[in-house]
């Protein structure tokens, strides 16, 4: 009853969130400087052609009525097709105006599908990583607070925020990679080839999971039913692993789940070091080519993503811990 | 295994026991000596301060830094637990129980009370299964008077109420069937009733599973009626050990000779606290049908929390007016509501008639002036970065009082009234004491030299000595300015001793208006009598528990019952209890209660 009112609740907020972010992009995207029909067409093509097939388009009617079109399409599942990419793959030309290929243009939707795996194995990877690198430091710091485990959390974590992740893709690439030829690094031919990006990844994301670690396993370390457990007869080992771990993992998993969400965005600096074919080197070539579906069609994706990566964040942190239904 | 307590006259001996605090190098524990027979119950009494949690502590184990044990034996069954730590480990949670004063903290918020129930006992017991620990609990939960064991088996703690929460952590202490159970204040934070309820409660347990109790306790009279012998502690050393009445009647040592002196009484006779009330006299505050709702939402969708409902009285100037009840009463919510600090949703509040509820913010300011309130808290409610100076003008300038020069000379001339030392002025609150820092709070609110001081349990942080003389200082403030009080309080005895007419609280409602004689020799409702009845004290009680208060807690105040709110734990209950809610009426000589049972008809 709780899980089907929450559900309901939490969904046409979802909806309601994912409706205002593409009338946002969809806006904006158009108010700014520069025509994408010249783009698709060439900078050679006759104005009378551009103005042809931007009516085509139905880009020259007011921004309302092509938004109105666009939401028709979303609700058809159709997030509608590439201004510039053509479906067969082949590469984009600019100059091409008279191209007959252009009425096969990808769909944003197959387009986006085919990277959005890609950046979900990427994401899964770098979050395995940075748990398995935070965890244990977090935990332990958080276990001897103003002890050396806690000062070495904290240390180790200043290092990694430090450090720049494009600085530490390259450093990797060119030791793991070149020197060293334990690891592939450039392109995609293999899952191989994300085991470089998610480790930066998690360089770069455990500094905020061991920090939260030592602060909330601290916190629920010195509250009286832990100090008390003790004295009622329970094991230090029951006392950390089934109380103190519990109730401090609904921060991290807050935490967690802002971080997967932006790591589902798209990484663009390091999707774009390691020419790794995701979301992000996708929104990249999308925003560099003025390509409005696509771009409209990631940021719809990335929104829905955001939304039900909390839906279920929060429900997790609800079975957790009841009091949160309250 | 169960100790054999049958062939053992001692099961726990303690033997010149010294605690350390090691920062310091001083003594918190001198020395302290004594015996506990099985199934003996042991009070242990002593002020704050006295060393009596440190010696819980200690029992079970559960010394940290900066205290530590520099001397002595703790013996049970002739095995040392202090040279022998893998022993102690093995009694801890299984022979030797601890409950402390904080049932709200104990236990586990991610987790229903049941699964730490099992999970407690399988720790200390591994060779009983699950299914068997479960039936356990249930069965104790059931002992402990838990409504419904079955189904508050699988609720989470912050579904239980204090009282139960309580009665669950003496399930938990019992789970193991120990030897000797620790009972570090257990009574401390609940209602006289509950607490009442609780005592008797560990006394029948006490019977049925013969543990041996060492119940430590600041309050003389609980101590008494809880123990077979009382320990004094003084200071860190043992002082006495008597049983109650001998204790009472012939103390040996001075300071429990000071302890039952200084102790406030309920029904001695020959006070003179109600003061001729003129009738004539327009009333200061006058609350008529005051109503109020907060709306929270719970498990199946909104619901209505009816804090405040059918308030009335009337405080008249120069008037001690009382408010009592226990928690979750309405007793702070109707304070915001006298403030002005939330309006009402029905009835009512005139302050020399104005009423409060609808006065726009801008006129409230000014009312204020005249009104002013002192809070229970002695630490949150002062800010800790203003020096004491400035806390005290804040006030003058907010209501834009006087130059500088003036503000600082009223601010001094309060200090210096309520006993502070006027050289704090320009330093922080930081180093007070309690105490002082509720004569701070006291100052601040009468530089604005105000007509009526609305006291939220101001005096509930307090220790008994330190109330006494802030008791006094209200009185001469009186005397000199002529405040009208409202002291909001749980505590009887207090409002006993200052108060000359008492309003009596139950579930936001008003069930009783009376003078202080009459509400304690005379009282028109069965809920005041059943509070009476569960005050603690030494004397010979007007009324007993067992015939004023049944078995329960009171109902919540989301779903009320239709008719009077306190008939389900009323012994003379009848028919028209339960379906139509009384009102309040005069039983004369400015004495109202809200109870059929004075319906001429009825009786």
């Amino acid at each position: 009853m709780f899980l089907a009112r929450f559900l309901a609740r939490r969904l046409a907020q979802g909806a309601l969130i994912v409706f205002l972010v593409s009338a946002l992009i969809f806006t904006l995207l158009r108010v700014v400087p520069g025509d994408p029909v010249r783009l698709m067409a060439g900078g050679m093509a006759p104005e009378a052609l551009i103005e042809e097939i931007a009516s085509d388009m139905g880009l020259r009617d007011p921004i309302y009525i092509q938004f109105g079109r666009y939401i028709g399409g979303i609700l058809q599942g159709d997030l509608g097709q590439s201004f510039v990419r053509p479906a067969n793959g082949a590469a984009v030309g600019g100059a091409s105006f008279d191209d007959s290929t252009r009425s096969e243009r990808a769909e944003v939707w197959t387009l986006i599908a085919e990277t959005a795996p890609m950046t979900l194995q990427l994401a899964v990877l770098a979050m395995a990583f940075a748990l398995l690198i935070a965890l244990p430091i977090g935990i332990w710091g958080g276990l001897r607070p103003g002890g050396w485990p806690d000062r070495f959390a904290l240390y180790i974590s200043s290092v990694f925020v430090s450090l720049p992740n494009f600085w530490l893709g390259i450093v990797l690439a060119l030791l793991l990679s070149v020197k060293l030829k334990l690891v592939p690094a450039i392109g995609y031919e293999g899952f191989a080839y994300t085991i470089l990006p998610a480790f930066v990844l998690a360089i770069e994301i455990a500094p905020f999971i061991i920090r939260t670690l030592t602060v909330s396993v601290a916190g629920v370390m010195s509250q009286s039913f832990i100090d008390i457990a003790a004295v009622r007869g329970l094991t230090r080992n029951q006392i950390i692993f089934r109380h103190a771990l519990k109730n401090s993992s609904v921060p991290l998993l807050n935490l967690l789940g802002v971080q997967f969400s932006m790591l589902l965005g798209g990484v663009l600096v390091i999707e774009f070091i390691f020419d790794y074919p995701g979301l992000g080197l996708l929104t990249i070539n999308a925003v560099m080519q003025r390509d409005f579906p696509l771009i409209q069609g990631i940021a719809i994706v990335t929104a829905a993503a955001f939304v039900l990566i909390n839906i279920i964040v929060d429900l997790a942190a609800t079975t957790i811990d009841p009091r949160l239904e309250y | 295994m169960s100790l054999d307590m049958v062939q053992t006259k001692t099961l726990l001996s303690v033997r010149n026991l010294t605690v350390t605090l090691t920062g310091e190098g001083r003594d918190v524990l001198k020395d302290v000596s004594f015996d506990l027979a099985p199934r003996q119950i042991l009070s242990v009494i002593g002020e704050s301060g006295s060393g009596k949690t440190v010696l819980a502590r200690a029992l079970a184990s559960w010394l940290s830094e900066p205290l530590a044990v520099t001397g002595g034996e703790i013996l049970i069954e002739g095995r040392d637990l202090l040279k022998d730590p893998a022993y102690a480990r093995t009694l801890a949670g299984r022979e030797i129980a601890y409950v402390g004063g904080n049932p709200a903290g104990a236990l586990d918020p991610t987790m229903t009370v049941g699964a730490q129930l099992v999970e407690k006992l399988r720790a200390v017991r591994p060779e009983i299964s699950a299914a068997d620990a479960r039936e356990k609990a249930i069965r104790l939960l059931e002992a402990v008077k838990i409504p419904a064991a079955e189904r508050r088996f699988h609720e989470y703690p912050f579904q239980y109420s204090g009282g139960m929460m309580q009665r669950a952590m003496i399930v938990d202490a019992l789970m193991s069937d120990p030897a000797l159970l620790i009972a570090d204040n257990i009574t401390q934070p609940l209602d006289v009733t509950v607490a009442a309820q609780i005592l008797k409660l560990m006394r029948e347990l006490n019977e049925d599973f013969s543990t041996a109790v060492l119940f430590i306790c600041s309050s003389l009279p609980v101590a008494c009626d809880a123990a077979d012998e009382v320990m004094v502690l003084h200071d860190g050393r043992v002082v006495e050990r008597q049983a109650p009445d001998a204790l009472i009647d012939t103390p040996q040592h001075g300071y429990t000779h000071k302890l039952i002196e200084e102790l406030p009484t309920l029904w001695a006779e020959g006070r003179d606290q109600a003061q001729p009330q003129d009738r004539d006299r327009r009333a200061i505050m006058s609350v008529r049908g005051v109503a109020k709702h907060y709306e929270t939402r719970s498990a199946s969708g909104k619901a209505l929390v009816q804090a405040v409902r059918n308030v009335e009285f009337d405080v008249f100037p120069g008037d001690n007016f009382g408010i009592v009840g226990e928690s979750g009463c309405g007793k702070s919510s109707l304070m915001r509501l006298l403030t002005g600090l939330e309006r009402p949703d029905a009835g009512s509040i005139f302050f020399e008639d104005e009423n409060v509820g609808e006065a726009s913010p801008k006129r409230l300011r000014a009312l204020r002036r005249k009104f002013q309130l002192v809070l229970q808290d002695p630490y949150g409610s002062l800010p800790p970065q203003s020096a004491i100076g400035a806390i005290l003008e804040e006030p003058l300038k907010i209501h834009a009082i006087g130059n500088r020069a003036e503000r600082r000379d009223r601010a001094r001339a309060a200090m210096s009234e309520v006993g502070l030392p006027t050289d704090l002025y320009d330093s922080l609150p930081t180093g007070l004491s309690a105490g002082q820092r509720q004569r701070l709070n006291v100052a601040r609110a009468m530089v604005l030299e105000p007509r009526l001081l609305i006291m939220d349990e101001t005096l509930s942080a307090l220790d008994q000595t330190e109330q006494g003389k802030l008791l006094n200082l209200f009185e001469r403030l009186q005397a000199q300015h002529g405040f009208t009080y409202i002291f909001i309080s749980h505590d009887l005895t207090m409002v006993r001793q200052v108060c000359s007419r008492i309003a009596v609280m139950y579930l936001g409602e008003t069930v009783e208006v009376a003078p202080n004689e009459r509400l304690f020799f005379d009282p028109g409702h069965p809920y005041s009598r059943a509070l009476l009845s569960a005050a603690p004290t030494l004397e010979e009680r007007r009324y007993r528990p067992e015939d004023c208060l049944m078995e329960g807690e009171p109902p919540s105040p989301i779903d009320l019952p239709p008719g009077c709110a306190f008939a389900g734990r009323c012994p003379q209950a009848f028919d028209r209890c339960l379906t139509e809610n009384p009102r309040l009426r005069s039983r004369g000589g400015q004495a109202l209660a809200a109870c059929h049972l004075n319906d001429p008809g009825e009786s």
